[in-house]
């Protein structure tokens, strides 16, 4: 025994402080921000914002240095991938941070709440995002998520004297714990047949065990529920309407679309690495839960009279669109190639026109102190730019161009014919049913705003923020170029490939 | 047709597992309601607290002074427990494991700090 403790051996590992960058700088500003809080007083409570927003940007550099590099590149025996898959996802997620920073700036410097932490928490969770882009392991997946997801429960509960922040964020932390333990169950089964954690690993002996081991199942359903509650999929999305209303409303755009978005980069590792050779398994599992989340979601978000709830179903819906790909995924290595563009350009669009759309809703809300529907009556006559900003995102969500949405519907629609079967041909039916009933509570929310009166005849004008204009300004300026010019995007997500890994 | 049985049989094992799992605490319950014999009292209704009677409602404040000393001692807890292993077999781990263990207590002792600064250390 001591014999064999004194020959241990141990390389250290070769660590890619460029592939890291990124990371780093995101985990340096949330120390920087973190001793910024206690060592500063009242009246520097502005500069935890600033350095947060700034640390986001500056992360985007290394980002960009690797994308130009090109190379794929890959640390701790294949647990850790920096490839084009994953820097696209990271800047998607750093970009997204940085919209939200500049919404929350105001929100929560007017409000009586601690600042430092709010962007403490929002860092770190945008930290766990970009590790969960390059995890290729079940125990760095399962890191990322739990680095993603604790900070959001603490912000979803922020304004901590309100009884309905509170109740998002104990429904928010209760859903996400059960989806937790469900996942790690299945990581134990998976990891007890494979006898490893890496999915590049187990692939292979997860394809030879097609026959002879159905509890493999059981761990692929489970790992793909656990991620079936962070994107909010029907029958998991009990949570989200309560936890948007209640929590702040920037947290709400941040958990709609970068929280959303990290789950579906989870599951995209998980079926295009680990769980390839099971398409048997998880097609028709996506199947039902894509059908399942835009019927229902979208049922639902038609009798709303709060938009941000609306925008909650709206948000389930649009997550079945993303759901429906992978549903064909496994038919053929072009339906694969077509579905994970699909579904990364549709995260790209749907991150840009959602904050958009929770911009408008967050400015509007200043003035009138309400989300509800009626609240927006008469936007046109006293806030004309809001109104053509917030058609412009609904236009987008509802897959109207010149606004991004068509495009990103359009690739939903090639993914789910490149499969030339039956199972791909009814999805895409039910995608275009939908779509059509879309139209109606995102018409109606359109018709309010230009064509009621204003309810209280109060038509002074709408002072937005600084902040909150850039905001807006990135994100419509962001849905119209990709609408009028898709190839600004393709040419950034074209070159993803996540099978090559898999093999 | 055999593909769709072998199909479905593998989906089987979802489903005779979510069975047994509801079957199991529902029929246990189930059990102990048709054993046990119902002598309903006022007391057996109370809520039970180290034995001691309720008093007030569920909503009352609570003192977090030790809650807030237990989150700082599992933190060092946690710290300890890779510092043990780490400490062990440090000339194998040389200058890498060195800068990777201070990085690691560098971070958690910034946590300390935060909280020293934001006054939790003080007993109120």
């Amino acid at each position: 025994m001591l014999a064999h403790l004194a020959s241990f051996a141990w390389d250290a590992p070769s660590v890619d402080l460029h592939a890291l960058a990124p990371e780093i700088v995101v985990a340096a500003t949330l120390v920087v921000v973190l001793v910024i809080d206690a060592f500063t007083g009242e009246e520097q409570r502005w500069a935890a914002s600033s350095v947060a927003g700034i640390g986001l940007l500056v992360a985007l550099v290394p980002v960009a240095t690797l994308a130009y590099d090109g190379a794929t590149r890959v640390m701790f025996g294949g647990g850790y991938v920096v490839d084009d898959y994953a820097l696209v996802l990271k800047a998607l997620f750093l970009l997204s941070g940085y919209v939200v920073v500049l919404l929350s700036t105001n929100y929560i410097a007017e409000g009586d709440y601690w600042e430092g932490e709010y962007y403490q928490l929002l860092l770190a969770s945008v930290l766990g995002m970009m590790v969960m882009a390059s995890a290729r392991d079940l125990i760095s997946i399962f890191v990322a998520l739990e680095l993603l997801s604790i900070p959001a429960y603490m912000l979803a509960a922020w304004r901590k004297r309100d009884l309905k922040s509170d109740e998002a964020g104990v429904k928010y932390y209760l859903m996400g714990v059960f989806a937790s333990a469900v996942m790690l169950y299945g990581m134990s089964v998976i990891y007890g047949y494979t006898g490893s954690t890496l999915l590049a690993e187990i692939a292979p002996r997860i394809g030879e065990l097609v026959t002879s081991e159905p509890i493999i199942t059981l761990g692929i359903v489970f790992v793909l529920i656990g991620f079936g509650f962070k994107v909010s999929a029907v029958p998991f999305h009990t949570w989200a309407p309560d936890t948007y209303e209640g929590a702040p409303t920037p947290v709400t755009a941040f958990l709609a679309v970068a929280s959303k978005a990290a789950g579906f980069v989870a599951l995209l590792n998980l079926i295009y690495v680990g769980f390839w050779g099971r398409h048997d398994v998880y097609e028709p599992l996506m199947w039902v839960l894509a059908a399942l989340t835009m019927t229902i979601g979208n049922l639902i978000a038609l009798r709303q009279t709060n938009v941000v709830r609306m925008l909650a179903y709206s948000g389930i819906a649009q997550a079945g669109y993303i759901l429906a790909p992978l549903a064909i995924a496994g038919s053929s290595p072009e339906a694969a190639d077509q579905a994970l563009h699909s579904i990364v350009v549709y995260l790209l669009i749907y991150a840009a026109m959602n904050l958009g759309a929770f911009a408008v809703v967050m400015a509007v809300a200043r003035k009138t102190r309400s989300a509800e529907i009626d609240t927006f009556g008469g936007l046109f006559s006293y806030a004309p730019g809001l109104t053509v900003a917030m058609s412009l995102f609904l236009f987008s969500l509802a897959g109207v161009p010149p606004a991004a949405g068509w495009f990103a519907k359009i690739g939903i629609f090639q993914a789910l014919a490149s499969a030339g079967d039956t199972s791909g041909y009814v999805l895409a039916v039910v995608v275009a049913v939908n779509s059509v009933i879309a139209f109606a509570y995102y018409g109606r929310l359109m018709r309010v705003m230009w064509m009621d009166d204003v309810p209280d005849g109060d038509t002074t004008p709408i002072r937005v923020p600084t902040s909150i204009t850039a905001a807006l300004v990135i994100t419509a300026a962001v849905t119209l170029v990709i609408g009028v010019v898709p190839g600004v995007l393709t040419h950034f997500t074209d070159p993803i490939n996540l099978l090559a890994l898999g093999r | 047709m055999s593909e769709y049985s072998e199909f479905v049989r593998q989906y089987l094992t979802v489903a005779i597992f979510a069975a047994v799992g509801i079957g199991l605490g529902a029929g246990l319950l189930g059990l102990g309601r048709i054993f046990r014999p119902v002598r309903p009292q006022e007391q057996k209704y109370l809520v039970y607290e180290s034995g001691v009677d309720p008093v007030g409602t569920g909503w009352s404040q609570s003192q977090i002074r030790y809650y807030i000393y237990a989150l700082l001692f599992v933190m060092f807890d946690v710290e300890a427990v890779f510092l043990f292993p780490w400490a062990t077999r440090l000339e194998a781990y040389s200058t890498f494991g060195l800068i990777e263990m201070l990085i690691f207590v560098v971070i958690l002792a910034l946590g300390l700090l935060y909280a020293w600064r934001k006054k939790v250390l003080r007993w109120v």
